[in-house]
């Protein structure tokens, strides 16, 4: 906020009484453009029954909620506190692979993220299902249920590519950290490996934390794609509410969205909050990366 | 273990240069409402800003696949009826758009104030000092990052195949479920794999190309 002010200060001058009543004219005429847009929309949409009640009480009847809506935003949770863990947990396995000592480790770190990340999400999850399904591994030698199996698979594949994702980030979070710090840990006789547990990690993490927190942002939007291989998550769910009451279709797939902006917003404005938090205790090199990664991370 | 291989790699390749197509017209799209939502962030209008900002807000927490499925499935019951291609390219390049408008405002704000000043205290006008001073260095900043979006943009485009826009995940599909099973489970993943680290990685060199070209020493 104070930083667009100073730019617009120093960009635009000091208005003068002319520049502040065109700006005043720029201010009305935009709102008057966004309210007609937004009254033309509305109006056509009411022609077409959008707003009519019973198209929004049907798919929000208590019966469906309990049995349809609560369910999926469990699921949906559910798929994401198990997709953040696996990828927070092989975001720290490879990220260090990437920086290890060992050249064959390092290969094989920089072969999975660079891998991992250049295939689609969807492809990933539904390709990994699919084998799954013919070689009948969970299926007959573990006897798992088809929703334990969508679950495992949709969790499997959110986490091998955020993991690859996160790895990335944390890679980014050692290489801005001051070489210093590892250096005195060595100095006072640590070894490798105890340097970058006690030394590195820690600092890394907490520098890295905005950027890991708005890549989990993108892993709980990314939990729709359970879609694929039907998975009962949120948007799967709007569709089959969306079926029994055909004429709320739009509605339904409406609710649904809301609940992917409010769980979404709520997780980024925790980003927001602990980003302000950090920002007094954080070295100034580690912020600039930070700024990189989040703008860089839209997938 | 490649069966077919012929009819294998001529529906891979449809797919491949559909997902191709896609993502370049898509991301023309996004440019364009980037570039709209980022003048409307700077201008001294507030209603603008805060129209921009709602817009930002929105395709930032909806996952890209409600936004298909709400376009396509949903706008039909109020009229709006489309081609699913139509669709593909607008949800697309509306969702990245504004990710690429919160790339290009944090490319203008990283530009040290000490350069508009300096624009100013030389006598440049607005105009001259956005267009002259700090548009062209706010340009450089944002390469890397609006090139990372477009590589990811070409893995968001696999979801279009939800709404049955035929694109490299969608054949690959089609080929998998084959009713006469004619093409091997291996075969097609080893080819769409390929496919796509091949589309990746022409795009990631296009990338880095681009930006040593416009690389520059502050």
């Amino acid at each position: 906020m104070s930083r667009r002010q100073q730019e617009s200060t120093v960009l635009f001058d000091a208005l003068g009484p002319r520049g502040r009543r065109n700006s005043a004219i720029a201010s009305l005429i935009s709102a008057v453009v966004i309210i007609a847009v937004l009254a033309f929309a509305a109006v056509q949409l009411n022609a077409e029954g959008f707003f009519e009640a019973s198209r929004w009480a049907n798919p929000l009847d208590v019966l469906v909620v309990k049995t349809t809506w609560i369910p999926a935003i469990l699921d949906t949770l559910l798929a994401f506190v198990l997709g953040s863990v696996v990828a927070l947990f092989l975001g720290v396995v490879f990220g260090f692979g990437r920086i290890s000592r060992f050249a064959l480790t390092r290969w094989a770190s920089t072969g999975y993220v660079q891998f991992f990340r250049s295939l689609p999400l969807v492809l990933l999850i539904w390709v990994t299902f699919t084998i799954d399904g013919r070689l009948g591994f969970t299926s007959e030698v573990l006897g798992w249920s088809g929703d334990t199996r969508r679950l495992t698979f949709l969790v499997l594949g959110l986490g091998i590519y955020n993991g690859a994702v996160l790895a990335e980030i944390l890679r980014a979070g050692v290489a801005a950290l001051p070489p210093g710090q590892a250096m005195a840990g060595h100095a006072v006789g640590l070894r490798h490996g105890q340097v970058q547990r006690l030394v590195v990690l820690p600092q890394v993490l907490r520098n890295m934390l905005p950027a890991v927190l708005a890549q989990l942002v993108i892993l709980l939007k990314d939990t729709s794609l359970g879609y694929v291989i039907t998975y009962p998550e949120l948007l799967h769910s709007a569709k089959i509410v969306g079926n029994d009451y055909g004429r709320s279709y739009l509605q339904a797939l409406i609710i649904a969205a809301l609940i992917y902006f409010v769980l979404a917003y709520a997780l980024s404005k925790l980003v927001v909050l602990v980003e302000r938090r950090l920002r007094k205790k954080t070295a100034a090199p580690a912020r600039a990366v930070q700024q990189i990664e989040t703008s860089a991370v839209a997938e | 273990m490649f069966d077919n291989f012929d009819l294998m790699v001529a529906a891979l390749w449809a797919g491949m240069r559909t997902t191709v197509w896609v993502t370049l017209a898509s991301y023309a799209i996004a440019l364009f409402i980037g570039m709209i939502l980022v003048v409307m962030h700077v201008s001294p209008a507030l209603p603008a800003r805060w129209a921009a900002n709602a817009y930002t807000q929105l395709f930032r927490n909806v996952p890209l696949l409600a936004v298909l499925f709400i376009m396509y499935f949903g706008l039909p019951s109020v009229g709006i009826v489309a081609d699913n291609w139509v669709w593909a390219l607008l949800g697309l390049g509306m969702y990245t758009g504004a990710f690429v408008g919160e790339t290009l405002r944090s490319g203008i704000n990283s530009i040290p104030l000490g350069q508009a000043e300096a624009a100013r205290s030389i006598g440049l006008t607005f105009s001259q000092s956005l267009g002259g001073v700090i548009l062209p260095q706010a340009v450089r900043v944002v390469i890397p990052p609006l090139g990372s979006l477009l590589i990811a943009l070409v893995k968001n485009s696999a979801l279009v195949l939800a709404i049955g826009v035929p694109e490299l995940t969608a054949q690959s599909r089609r080929l998998i479920e084959d009713t006469q099973s004619r093409f091997d489970l291996w075969g097609v993943i080893i080819g769409v794999t390929v496919s796509y680290l091949l589309i990746a990685f022409v795009l990631s060199y296009l990338v880095r190309f681009v930006e040593k070209r416009t690389a520059f020493v502050r």
